[in-house]
């Protein structure tokens, strides 16, 4: 009995010290580490999307999540849907000009930050505040700036005299144009730190002995800007634009918040009009075919962000 | 703008040039100044909304920048008693411990096989597990609802448990192996020699190091799930399964004419403890978001 049973601890002890040597090669290792945050990874992100592709081409509902195929019958409905073009047209104006804003102001942020001056630490950190509390609760805060009766906006616009009476200024956000400018001043109230941060960091890297060389040869600001800075710190300016491209071109949060897409569906994007079909109305088949309208803008981000990177490790 | 790179001296300067010193130091004040009522009003108005007493802030003749009648704690309490917000902040809790364990779980030993150890395909799966950072919720959201019905999950907590380690981990991951990379290879290679297996010098030599790293990670994960919107309000419609998030904005909104006031109390409560822990890791955020781009 002991015998065997010395045979066998010993047989376990061999098997132990076999694997810890099997584990101990470098690719062994390696995959071994890896492996689980792939699996999760592909369970989680890769079975879904494929999931939504299948979605895509057949008549999905909630009540019957497995449909039959369709081909591109849901392709066909949401292009002759007019709000869906609606919202493809919004999602694009809604990224750009808040991708233009938060681009200028964040330069002219950054390069304020960048001067010494009193008290810049406690400065900094409240101009930060935007991008560090949750969108849902900043969005949440301008709904209430924004509220038809109570707009502290309209109420400030009024007593600097600018209009008549509080209930004289715009409804924010019960009027399509202004709507649309409440929920793109949103975005770019809390992406502008974000931006700003990263130009930061990317102006500080240059080192200041080229700058001052180019500013002696009589480079003016603008051209200093151009001609030396950008290219300089352009692999950071595409990570931190492509980051933030992404980010507003499928975001719901604000949008969701703000205006749930009204008045009448004429401020949804892709993202919220793709809840609204999918999740509310329960048409996944539909939902999932508008929420496939972000993937090209996502695929450009990702080739151009692995192209940036390939460079960078290539140095 | 030149003052920036402009070096001190100590020499008497003509008027001329004091005058322009004072117009551009006065313009920098005003712009910068700007910048900071547009990025703080809405917070400031949050937090006067919160503390001002129901006749106050509904009374249109009122100034809305300030307290006509003495700030009141109603409101909170009000939040506190009435509402379920403590269930919410406890469900917070609970999904971002779950979150923050399968993080570091998962993302400890990724992030270690690709910042210290060549295999075929290494360099591609550290861009590929970055890469899924992009993918947005919006794009995931419809198959992911069926996937979590299928599981049983569907309106419960447990379901933001199991998908927010999506995101967290591809960021955490990213951001590990810099910390990984900046121990020195020769530490771990002196260990080796010396007959240390690859598993002994991680646990005993280099994630010990590590640890500021790993907490980075931590509060990470746990910041992003407690933030993290739209699975919540996709999966979650239950008043008593909300993380504190969706359930501020969601069911603190009703007809009821009294809402605003907790509303934004329960919004600050949530805010003020995240805006502080980001602003000392916001260029541990930076860094990790640029993916190491800069130095």
């Amino acid at each position: 009995m002991t015998e065997i049973a010395r045979e066998r601890s010993l047989g376990y002890h061999r098997l132990g010290r076999w694997l810890g040597h099997l584990l101990d090669g470098e690719r062994v290792f390696g995959y071994t580490l890896v492996a689980p945050a792939v699996l999760y990874i592909l369970l989680l992100v890769g079975y879904p999307f494929a999931i939504a592709l299948w979605f895509t081409v057949s008549d999905a509902t909630v009540s019957q999540p497995i449909g039959p195929f369709t081909g591109l019958t849901n392709l066909q409905f949401v292009l002759n849907d007019d709000i869906f073009r609606r919202a493809l047209l919004n999602t694009f104006v809604f990224t750009i000009s808040s991708q233009i804003l938060q681009m200028v102001l964040g330069t002219i942020l950054a390069f304020l930050l960048l001067r010494p001056f009193r008290g810049k630490r406690i400065i900094r950190a409240l101009v930060m505040f935007p991008f560090t509390i949750p969108v849902a609760i900043g969005a949440m805060a301008w709904t209430w700036m924004f509220n038809p009766t109570y707009s502290v906006i309209n109420h400030l616009a009024a007593d600097l005299g600018l209009i008549s009476s509080p209930g004289a200024g715009p409804n924010w956000l019960g009027e399509e144009n202004y709507a649309m400018i409440s929920i793109i001043v949103v975005n770019v109230w809390r992406n502008l730190p974000f931006s700003a941060i990263i130009l930061t960091a990317g102006i500080s890297s240059v080192p200041q002995e080229i700058i001052e060389a180019a500013s002696l040869d009589g480079a003016s600001f603008l051209t200093r800007w151009r001609k030396i800075m950008v290219p300089i710190i352009a692999p950071i300016l595409y990570i931190a634009l492509l980051f933030s491209l992404v980010f507003t071109f499928t975001d719901m949060t604000v949008v969701w918040l703000l205006t749930k897409g009204n008045p009448v569906n004429a401020t949804h994007v892709l993202a919220s009009y793709a809840f609204v079909t999918g999740i509310i109305s329960g048409g996944l088949g539909r939902g999932a075919t508008i929420s496939l309208f972000l993937f090209p803008v996502l695929l450009i981000g990702a080739l151009v962000m692995l192209r940036t990177l390939k460079s960078r490790s290539l140095d | 703008m030149t003052a920036t790179i402009a070096p001190v001296r100590r020499t008497v300067h003509s008027r001329a040039f004091r005058l322009r010193r004072l117009r551009s130091s006065i313009l920098f004040w005003v712009t910068l100044g700007l910048f900071l009522l547009f990025a703080v009003f809405p917070v400031y108005w949050m937090f006067i909304t919160a503390f001002k007493q129901v006749n106050d802030l509904y009374n249109l003749s009122n100034n809305p920048l300030f307290f006509n009648l003495a700030p009141t704690l109603d409101q909170v309490r009000y939040l506190f008693e009435q509402t379920r917000y403590l269930t919410w902040v406890l469900n917070t809790a609970e999904v971002g411990l779950i979150v923050v364990t399968i993080t570091v779980l998962i993302c400890v030993p990724a992030a270690y096989a690709l910042a210290r150890t060549r295999f075929p395909g290494s360099g591609s799966l550290g861009i590929g597990i970055f890469l899924t950072y992009l993918v947005p919720p919006t794009l995931l959201f419809l198959p992911l609802s069926q996937l979590v019905v299928g599981l049983g999950l569907i309106d419960t907590r447990w379901a933001l448990a199991l998908v927010y380690p999506t995101f967290t981990i591809p960021f955490c991951t990213w951001l590990l192996m810099g910390f990984f990379k900046g121990v020195p290879r020769e530490i771990t290679e002196a260990a080796r020699v010396d007959g240390c297996s690859r598993l002994g010098a991680m646990f005993r030599i280099v994630l010990p190091i590590s640890i500021p790293g790993i907490l980075t990670v931590v509060i990470f994960s746990f910041t992003l799930a407690m933030q993290e919107f739209v699975y919540a309000l996709t999966f979650v419609s239950s008043s008593d399964e909300k993380t504190v998030t969706l359930g501020v904005v969601t069911d603190l909104v009703r007809g009821d004419v009294f809402f605003w006031g907790s509303l934004m109390a329960g919004a600050l409560i949530v805010s003020i403890p995240v805006a502080i822990v980001y602003n000392f890791f916001m260029d541990t955020f930076v860094r990790g978001i640029t993916g190491g781009a800069l130095k």
